[in-house]
């Protein structure tokens, strides 16, 4: 009966455990006088159509053992390969030894890659990266922002002013405190529609502490078109926060704020929950961009309206990576550096 | 500022069930920043009133004694140390649980039954400052004046069951109108629809009566109006309980009636007030600029100098008062005083801003008068002070006319407001109707559009938003959206076309480089100050030429705006030092210079360098050579071309020094050099070996780059034989590979320099050099026969370079 002889066979293979076994099943089966052999021999005795019938039958017995046996063949020699691998010790505990290390592995600034995480999520909702200098002149600073020279804004906004003389037009130049002068020289390149945001240094004549810092970065937010509203500006903010903290259910509210550059003006508070604590905390100041402002930049108010946003990248940075101390951002120490 | 309910409540019905969670969160998205809700009585808990019915000594202590007290629900045995306790008397007593703080110092702690001296003692009976107010007199607070059963919570009982709504100042930079009580209650009563309630005001005056103090008003332009009125028979004396309380639970002090009533009405209405004593005004009042160098003593003894641009109240012979600042001490109000003339008046908010920052006095009136206050509200707050006073003094009379004196001219605002705008804006449909119930409730007054169709409403700003706040259609969506309610407006996406946004390729380009550097090449990007100092500038071979410097710096560490981007780097290295002995630092930033223009030339800069300890083989300069050209790689730049630098920068060494330049432009674009000794030794870094790079990438950005091409991989096997020669140590290996090269320019494929030696067995001044030299055709396999001839042309040329070959 060859159907039982090879589910016999096949038994024989799989309880082999040592090719050494394995290699004794084939004499068994298919050495000179293996029984698979002895079968074969007794076809020269048969019948024609017998012959024929009996042939296939043996045929696929021996197809049978032969699939069989090389692929246990293979498991058996790589389960005796692994034993003797796994028999050599090694330590996986270990670092490489290399005197060198510390000139190999570099890092990116945490500002650096808070600020490209920004510009890419701004980017993938079609938002245009721009950017302008941080030496700016009072007019484009304040003026055209409807700060006009005795605007309690502008001590709010202390500022580093330059030694230099002063221009009719543009007054001082003074270290920008903001980057909303950008809005300005992006209106007056390229008008309307606009889409940008304006990540970049800035500057506040604040003395420093563990939390505030003569240089800090931010980022503006711009959309200039026909019929934008309020309510775009809560889906752009809602859909940022989402994506950046990877939190699909970011808990905003807006409430009326005041920069004399919008009309209305608004701060997005964003609930922030650590644990059983959650508390309200302050990260985007916006609003509809002034009138004002458009017509600063050469924009018909009555055409074109907008809505702008800034926030701090230095304070979310902060918070992201809970870094506790802002004078860790300018310290170049490789001890926080390396942590990035 | 501190919101007082209490206070509030005068006003505007508050539900006694307020959450004031919720109320907080309320007040916050619709009007203003609440920084905290403080419950004023909860720092009473478990305080009661309580009657001492009997006194007995204490066995053990001859200072102790032990007292029976009434609280209410029962009477406790209470030992007390304090000597000016009698029987009957009405006291303060801390039950337990109460938080008290012993003596009035130290930290609080929770009040137990406990045995003093072996007697029970259940509770305190407590001094003021053990509970937070201030001591009055010595020993324990005697409160028989109050007529409280026993029982009666103590916040109650001290008027401490208030509740304080802290707003956050800075929100209502643009709000005058909010800096008192009764506009808060007006803002409360439109966000909680709750009507808001009349103030009385006094309005009997007899303008028949004689003007008792003349009022000049010189400087016109300061000062838009100013009123005063005269009232004689006061009686200067303490405050009494309402008054009191009212300022001392908003966290003003309680001085006396009349000065309190001026500060009650400014906490009130948002105007401040001013009370002279009419008999210390020599003369009549002039409201003028103050003469260069003219002084005033001011209410806390002050000394202070002023200048023409500082308007002030004076009389004809010495300033009073400097005007919405601060008043002087000689014409105070004092216990004797029995005549006042009051002021109230409008100021001009920028002349007083500045005023007060020169002069460095912030007060309460500072703070409103630069919001650009309402002239009508002058008037308002002086008729409702005379009915306070006279309420405080019923003695008392108005002797004066009411004078007043104005600059201005107050037009009612009108503004034509286009509803289907605002509905855009906000971003939700805002029917005429809806406007006109949303504005009515801030007293703004609505007339609807004469058609159905359209959308054009006419407002009428009331006079105290009309100032500075609400000056066209904009300021009007505000009202109505905050109104409405944020929270309502929903959140949806722009519809964006299909077409994308313009790449930024240059920002794209210095991530990339970031990449590079951090990720491929093992830099670490530091991040510095814009600014460093002259001495840090000096210190890197640098002067002070072409600087931009701060006027205003803060720090002398941070006087001048950098030029390059590598001393602060420097520095940073230098520091990096105590904990590390080798890395490599860049960083990507703004330098400016100043030109002959307005605005300075800001460029987009990458500096780096390499920090080798001196124990290292490796030359610095090498690592940054290599740096580089890997760059130029990335950024398929191939047009640069390298060589001595002719514009060498003073921190190089000037050996040591190459660059990369623009054909075009001649340009150095790139340079590198190792750091010069002296400049090393400036900044701590002469026990390292230092190389540096600058790259300006304002200039690089816009260089034309090439494109990325597959070159075929040769079919054919290619032949590689070595050469080792001895050549005079200062010839440069540039020269010696183009002698390679040279001796079949097309069989040649690759020279690789792989040993470079100097020392034993090499003759003084000479070095010896190692190539391996790869040949290799693309149509055929090369035989012996054909190199050969390529290597003996190799000896022969380097021959006649002066080499010596050695195998």
């Amino acid at each position: 009966m060859p159907g039982n002889l090879l589910q016999q066979a096949l038994e024989e293979i799989q309880k082999a455990d040592t090719t050494t076994a394995l290699k004794d099943v084939e004499v068994k089966y298919m050495g000179r006088s293996g029984q698979i052999t002895e079968l074969l021999k007794t076809l020269k005795d048969l019948s024609p159509e017998e012959k024929r019938s009996k042939g296939q039958e043996i045929q696929t017995l021996k197809t049978g053992f032969t699939e069989a046996y090389s692929t246990r063949e293979r498991y058996l020699q790589k389960a005796e390969i692994d034993a003797k691998l796994k028999a050599e010790f090694f330590d996986i505990t270990l670092n490489e030894i290399n005197p060198t290390r510390s000139l190999q592995a570099g890092t990116i600034h945490p500002l650096s890659r808070m600020q490209r995480e920004v510009e890419q999520l701004f980017a993938e909702m079609g938002f245009q990266i721009a950017d302008g200098p941080e030496v700016e002149s009072e007019y484009y600073n304040f003026e055209a922002l409807n700060i006009p020279s005795h605007h309690p804004a502008r001590d709010m906004q202390d500022t580093f002013f330059l030694d230099h003389p002063k221009d009719e037009k543009h007054g001082h130049l003074l270290l920008r405190t903001h980057t909303s002068p950008v809005q300005i020289r992006m209106m007056e390149k390229h008008g309307a529609p606009l889409r940008i945001i304006i990540p970049g240094r800035v500057f506040r004549y604040e003395a420093t502490d563990a939390t505030h810092d003569s240089t800090f970065n931010q980022i503006e937010g711009l959309f200039i078109d026909k019929g934008i509203g309020l309510a775009q500006l809560k889906g752009v903010m809602n859909e940022f926060l989402q994506r950046f903290f990877g939190e699909s259910d970011i808990k905003v509210r807006f409430r009326p704020g005041y920069f004399p550059f919008v009309e209305p003006g608004i701060e997005m508070d964003m609930l922030w929950k650590r644990g059983n604590h959650s508390k309200w905390l302050e990260v985007v100041g916006a609003g509809m961009i002034h009138p004002n402002v458009l017509k600063a930049g050469g924009l018909d108010p009555d055409q074109y309206q907008g809505w702008a946003f800034g926030f701090g990248l230095t304070r979310m940075a902060m918070l992201k990576y809970g870094i506790d101390d802002i004078r860790h951002l300018h310290s170049n120490d490789l001890r926080f550096l390396n942590q990035f | 500022m501190k919101i007082s309910v209490n206070w509030l409540k005068n006003y505007v019905n508050i539900d006694p069930k307020t959450d004031w969670k919720t109320f907080e969160e309320l007040l916050t998205v619709r009007t203003a920043e609440v920084e905290e809700i403080i419950n004023l009585s909860k720092s009473y808990d478990n305080m009661v009133i309580g009657k001492i019915e009997s006194i007995s000594a204490h066995p053990d202590a001859d200072k102790l004694r032990v007292t029976q007290t009434n609280v209410g629900s029962e009477t406790l045995q209470i030992v007390c140390g304090a000597s000016n306790i009698f029987e009957g008397q009405t006291v303060a007593v801390a039950l337990s649980g109460a938080m008290v703080r012993w003596h009035g110092e130290g930290d609080w702690v929770e009040i137990k039954p406990t045995k003093v001296r072996g007697v029970e003692s259940n509770g305190m009976i407590c001094a003021a400052s053990e509970i937070g107010l201030k001591d009055e007199i010595d020993g324990i607070m005697d409160l028989s004046h109050l007529k409280f059963k026993p029982g009666t919570p103590l916040a109650e009982a001290l008027q401490k069951d208030d509740v304080l709504i802290d707003i956050e100042n800075k929100t209502l930079t643009h709000r005058p109108d909010l800096w008192g009580h009764y506009g808060m209650a007006r803002e409360i009563a439109a966000i909680t629809d709750e009507k808001l309630k009349p103030l009385t005001f006094y309005t009997q005056y007899n303008q028949k009566l004689p003007v008792i103090v003349p009022v000049k008003v010189e400087a016109k332009e300061l000062c838009p109006r100013y009123l005063t009125v005269t009232i004689e028979g006061i009686k200067v004396e303490p405050s009494p309980e309402w008054l009191r309380t009212a300022l001392e639970n908003t966290g003003n002090r309680s001085i006396n009636n009349i000065v309190d009533a001026t500060n009650f009405v400014m906490l009130e209405l948002g105007n401040p007030l001013h009370a002279f004593d009419t008999t210390k005004i020599d003369g009549g009042i002039h409201v003028r600029r103050a003469k260069k160098g003219e002084k005033i003593e001011t209410l806390d003894g002050e000394q202070k100098e002023l200048d023409t641009d500082t308007l002030i109240i004076a009389d004809d012979k010495k300033p009073l008062a400097i005007a919405g600042i601060k008043g002087g001490l000689h014409s105070g109000i004092s216990p004797d005083t029995t005549s006042i003339t009051l002021e109230a008046a409008n100021f001009n908010p920028v002349s007083t801003r500045k005023s007060s920052t020169k002069l460095g006095i912030r007060t309460e009136a500072v703070q409103r008068f630069e919001k650009d206050l309402d002239p009508l509200l002058a008037e308002q707050a002086l008729d409702r002070l005379v009915k306070i006073i006279l309420d405080l003094c019923p003695n008392a009379e108005v002797k004066s006319s009411k004078q007043d004196l104005n600059n201005f001219v107050y037009k009612a605002r009108h503004i034509k407001f286009d509803l289907k705008k605002a509905s855009q804006k906000i971003g939700v449909e805002i029917s005429p109707k809806l406007a006109q119930e949303l504005l009515e409730k801030l007293e703004f007054e609505v007339i609807l559009p004469k058609t159905k169709s359209s959308q054009i409403i006419e407002v009428t700003v009331p006079s105290f938003r009309a100032t500075k706040d609400i000056n066209h259609q904009d300021d009007l969506v505000e009202e109505i959206a905050r109104l409405y309610g944020y929270e309502k407006i929903p959140a949806s996406l722009p519809e964006v076309g299909i077409r994308p946004a313009a790449p930024n390729t240059e920002r794209r380009e210095k991530h990339q480089l970031r990449d590079w550097l951090s990720l491929e090449l093992g830099f670490k990007e530091c991040v510095n100050y814009s600014f460093y100092s002259l001495k840090t500038l000096e210190n890197a071979g640098l002067t002070e030429a072409g600087h931009l410097k701060i006027r205003n710096y803060l720090s002398a560490e941070q006087t001048h705006l950098r030029t390059s981007l590598l001393p602060n780097l420097l520095h940073s290295a230098s520091e990096n030092l105590k904990n590390f002995d080798e890395f490599k630092f860049y960083e990507i930033g703004h330098t400016y210079r100043h030109v002959q223009q307005f605005f300075p030339l800001e460029e987009k800069n990458l500096a780096g360098l390499v920090v080798l300890s001196k124990k290292n083989k490796q030359e610095p300069f090498y690592i940054v050579k290599a740096t580089i050209n890997q760059l130029l790689k990335r950024l398929q730049l191939t047009s640069l071309q390298y060589g001595p630098s002719k514009q060498m920068s003073p921190l190089a060494h000037p050996n040591k020094t190459a660059s990369y330049t623009d054909g075009r432009s001649k340009q150095e674009i790139i340079q590198i050099f190792e750091l010069h000794p002296a400049i090393a030794a400036n900044f701590g870094l002469d026990k390292c070996k230092v190389a540096c790079f600058t790259l300006n990438f304002t200039q690089l950005h816009p260089l034309p780059r090439a494109e990325l091409k597959y070159r075929s991989i040769p079919r054919f096997p290619s032949i590689q034989f070595d050469i080792s020669a001895i050549i005079d140590a200062n010839k440069e290996v540039a020269d010696f590979e183009k002698a390679i090269r040279k001796a079949d320019p097309n069989l040649i494929r690759d020279v690789q320099l792989f040993d470079l030696y100097q020392g034993n067995n090499i003759p003084e001044g000479k070095k010896s050099l190692a190539y391996q030299i790869t040949l290799q055709a693309l149509d055929r396999t090369l035989t012996d026969a054909e190199v050969k001839p390529v290597q003996e042309k190799v000896y022969a040329n380097l021959k006649g370079l002066g080499a010596e070959i050695r195998g």
